[in-house]
């Protein structure tokens, strides 16, 4: 994996000016593009701005947008706050989990889906709200989930 | 400027620190996270006091309150014994079977806990001092990881860190003893990483890793530090100053 081109950290790198306070926005942009944060963008960061890796490797963990293990090309959200959470959030997240067979915060093993909580999307009056990449779904069923994950096509995962 | 701290008269400086103050003047504020040389981290919250400015009473971390006019502090009102408890009874519930907190808990006689349980091996409170020390000399090799209950000290990727220099001063101000580091045969052993030390050039005890003498000799240069050990270094000191006398 970390075998890949790193060529466009360098031109990340190089749209901003090597200063401590565009950090966070480069990271983002590594993060959008790379759907990750890898190690070695990690170093080439470390050596533009001259910020100890500790920092950065801090910086990295903290976020939960930003993820130093590589993200499924399509995220799904699913809100657990108040709202939704009353409305049987659980019931849709466990339904996603018997679809794709993994558990919040990790990735499916063909790396198509990943899979979040978030505690609020603002969309209370719909809830329970799912999210996946920019699309919303309001008053999301459990028997929805799979015709939903099938949009981002074939459920390879799936149990048998 | 002078404040009133229990009821003692104190002189104080614009600014200064109300526990620096109170400490100055042999009034015990008890703190974890403290150290004179990295002021201001106001983490373990032990050092709490009630402060009267204007007739309001406030509840305040002395370590980061700063003195600004006329005022009165009360370090062990009843209110502040109360709060400092249940700040204790937290300190205790993360890191359970410390030592340092077992003494606190004594000394505020708290009973064995009931309501809250912890991780048994744990020892970091997450002051945060340890990192601040790292910042400080430069090296930052080490940070906060993660965030919430998964929040920890560690290097980057948990592996031996290629910044680190081994100089101890991250286990040297942990309040509670959390950082194990090891010095035997030689080997000095610290967040997985293992460094060579280096013997005293008069007494021979080792007394620094070859990394740490190598970066103190790039920071102040090559002739001005770094061949004795502190024993040796105050003896020299001592024994110049007694010359310098004797002529």
């Amino acid at each position: 994996m970390e075998l890949q081109d790193f060529s466009h950290v360098r031109a990340i790198l190089e749209h901003y000016p090597p200063e401590r306070r565009f950090l966070l926005a480069i990271l983002q942009d590594i993060q959008k593009h790379y759907n990750y944060i890898p190690r070695a963008s990690l170093e080439m960061v470390r050596d533009y701005l001259d910020v100890p890796l500790s920092k950065l490797y801090s910086m990295a963990t903290f976020y939960k947008a930003l993820s130093l293990k590589p993200k499924g090309k399509h995220v799904i959200k699913v809100c657990d706050g108040t709202a939704c959470h009353i409305k049987s959030s659980q019931v849709i997240i466990d339904e996603i989990k018997k679809v794709l067979n993994i558990v919040p915060g990790t990735t499916t093993g063909d790396g198509k889906f990943s899979l979040e909580t978030v505690n609020c999307l603002g969309s209370c009056a719909v809830s329970p709200v799912m999210v996946i990449d920019d699309r919303f779904y309001g008053r999301v069923a459990p028997s929805m989930v799979r015709d939903i994950l099938a949009e981002y096509g074939r459920l390879e995962n799936e149990r048998a | 400027m002078e404040i009133i701290i229990d009821g003692k008269k104190c002189e104080a400086q614009y600014g200064e620190y109300v526990l620096n103050v109170a400490r100055r003047n042999g009034i015990q504020i008890p703190a974890l996270c403290h150290y004179d040389a990295l002021p201001g981290q106001a983490t373990c919250r032990l050092c709490i006091v009630e402060v009267e400015e204007g007739g309001r009473k406030k509840v305040v971390t002395s370590c980061v309150f700063p003195v600004t006019g006329e005022m009165q502090v009360f370090t062990n009102s009843e209110k502040i014994q109360r709060m400092r408890k249940n700040i204790i009874r937290l300190l205790s519930a993360r890191a359970p079977n410390n030592e340092f907190i077992k003494k606190l808990r004594q000394e505020y006689g708290l009973l064995p806990e009931t309501r809250f349980s912890g991780d048994d091996k744990e020892n970091c409170i997450l002051c945060g001092l340890c990192v601040r020390a790292c910042d400080e000399t430069g090296i930052s090799a080490i940070s906060t990881v993660n965030r919430g209950i998964e929040k920890k000290v560690s290097t980057p990727f948990d592996e031996a860190s290629e910044a680190c220099i081994g100089c101890g001063a991250c286990a040297f101000v942990c309040p509670t003893g959390a950082i194990k580091m090891l010095d035997e045969n030689g080997i000095r052993h610290l967040w997985n990483k293992d460094f060579e030390l280096v013997r005293c050039e008069k007494c021979g005890e080792y007394f620094a890793t070859r990394e740490h003498i190598e970066y103190m000799k790039k920071k102040y240069g090559e002739d001005k530090c770094c061949s004795f050990c502190e024993k040796c270094r105050k003896r020299i000191a001592g024994e110049k100053m007694a010359a310098s006398y004797r002529k």
